[in-house]
């Protein structure tokens, strides 16, 4: 029958959670780590019988987990916008400190980079486990970022 | 160290609810040690006793129906219920809908579904069961679709018994097969019966 052994998919859930939610409210916000969670893991279920290989779990459950996150961001960005009182879109919960409201004009894969290498504090090889890039493309994200940052503070 | 559990609990409904799940998988306290309980979508797979190895059972599901195997108690609430109803009395009919599809022989799944007809309270002998399914002189076959029922307790491999006294082998262990008969108030006193 099936020649790839993929494990139960709950213990993937249960030995790699805990850090993915902390992974999820550190991306999209406490109140908002669990919802990311779980559309996370469903996404994650949705597409679990068509992989094709069984290795880096966990950071394929990484990867989607700050997939989700960033969609999380993006729709929020969109009701931002078409909620009629501007009085209850401009009470971002979470999101109203001095380093992101630095890294917001930056694309959503930047930011995320970002917030790992500055506020996590993870090297560079763990901003690259965690987004499942390589290690020298995790530099040269957090590099190219600061470039823009940097260029846009010149430009103001 | 895991997630809180109505997080736990929130996903795998979500799951169910969406038809993400190949199967669900609940563990149960009894007084026979505690039970795993895997059911699909057409009932239940597979019932581990206290000393399988979960890692081990819910791999022999996944190989059998499919990876996407989460646990609720919830979504099994009505399979406990009835479990526990039957621990707590014995003579309840366990009519809970099994799926063997982890069984491999046509076979095998014919001496289990027909086993399923033996009500709690009575008991047959292997060579009985072959006969009820046209296989007389399958005594010994019997005895190997009972030893690799992946179901006890739902489909009672506990009341088949050898023709020569005794209650024979069990999966779970002898002493096991006798609690259950003695629970079901049928464990043989005396000599073979037919």
């Amino acid at each position: 029958m099936r020649t790839l052994a993929l494990p139960p998919f709950w213990s993937l859930v249960e030995a790699h959670g805990d850090e993915l939610l902390v992974h999820a409210r550190r991306l999209a916000g406490d109140s908002n780590g669990e919802d990311v969670l779980q559309e996370a893991l469903l996404r994650a279920l949705r597409a679990y019988p068509r992989l094709r290989h069984a290795d880096h779990l966990r950071a394929w459950l990484y990867r989607i987990t700050t997939t989700t996150a960033m969609d999380h961001h993006r729709g929020r960005a969109r009701e931002v916008l078409t909620d009629d009182p501007p009085a209850a879109a401009a009470e971002p919960d979470h999101y109203d400190d001095a380093f992101d409201s630095l890294i917001a004009s930056l694309p959503d894969t930047a930011q995320a980079a970002l917030r790992l290498r500055f506020v996590d504090d993870l090297d560079y090889a763990g901003v690259a486990h965690v987004l499942g890039i390589s290690p020298q493309a995790a530099r040269q994200r957090v590099s190219t970022a600061i470039r823009t940052l940097r260029s846009q503070g010149a430009a103001a | 160290m895991t997630l809180p559990q109505h997080l736990l609990d929130r996903i795998a409904s979500a799951a169910v609810a969406e038809g993400l799940a190949d199967a669900v998988y609940t563990r149960l306290k009894t007084p026979i040690g505690t039970l795993t309980v895997v059911q699909g979508a057409r009932g239940v797979l597979r019932v581990g006793f206290e000393k399988d190895p979960l890692d081990a059972l819910l791999a022999e599901v996944a190989a059998g129906v499919g990876p996407r195997i989460v646990a609720s108690d919830r979504e099994l609430a009505a399979t406990r219920d009835a479990l526990e109803a039957y621990f707590e009395s014995g003579d309840e009919r366990l009519d809970l809908p099994v799926d063997l599809a982890l069984v491999h022989s046509a076979f095998r799944r014919d001496a289990l579904t027909e086993l399923r007809d033996v009500p709690a309270g009575e008991v047959v002998t292997y060579g009985e069961l072959a006969r009820r399914i046209d296989h007389p002189r399958a005594a010994r076959a019997i005895g190997t679709a009972c030893a690799t029922n992946p179901v006890p307790i739902i489909v009672p491999c506990h009341r088949v018994l050898p023709g020569s006294g005794g209650v024979g082998n069990y999966g779970g262990g002898p002493d096991l097969k006798r609690r259950l008969l003695a629970l079901e108030g049928s464990l043989p006193t005396t000599a073979p019966r037919r």
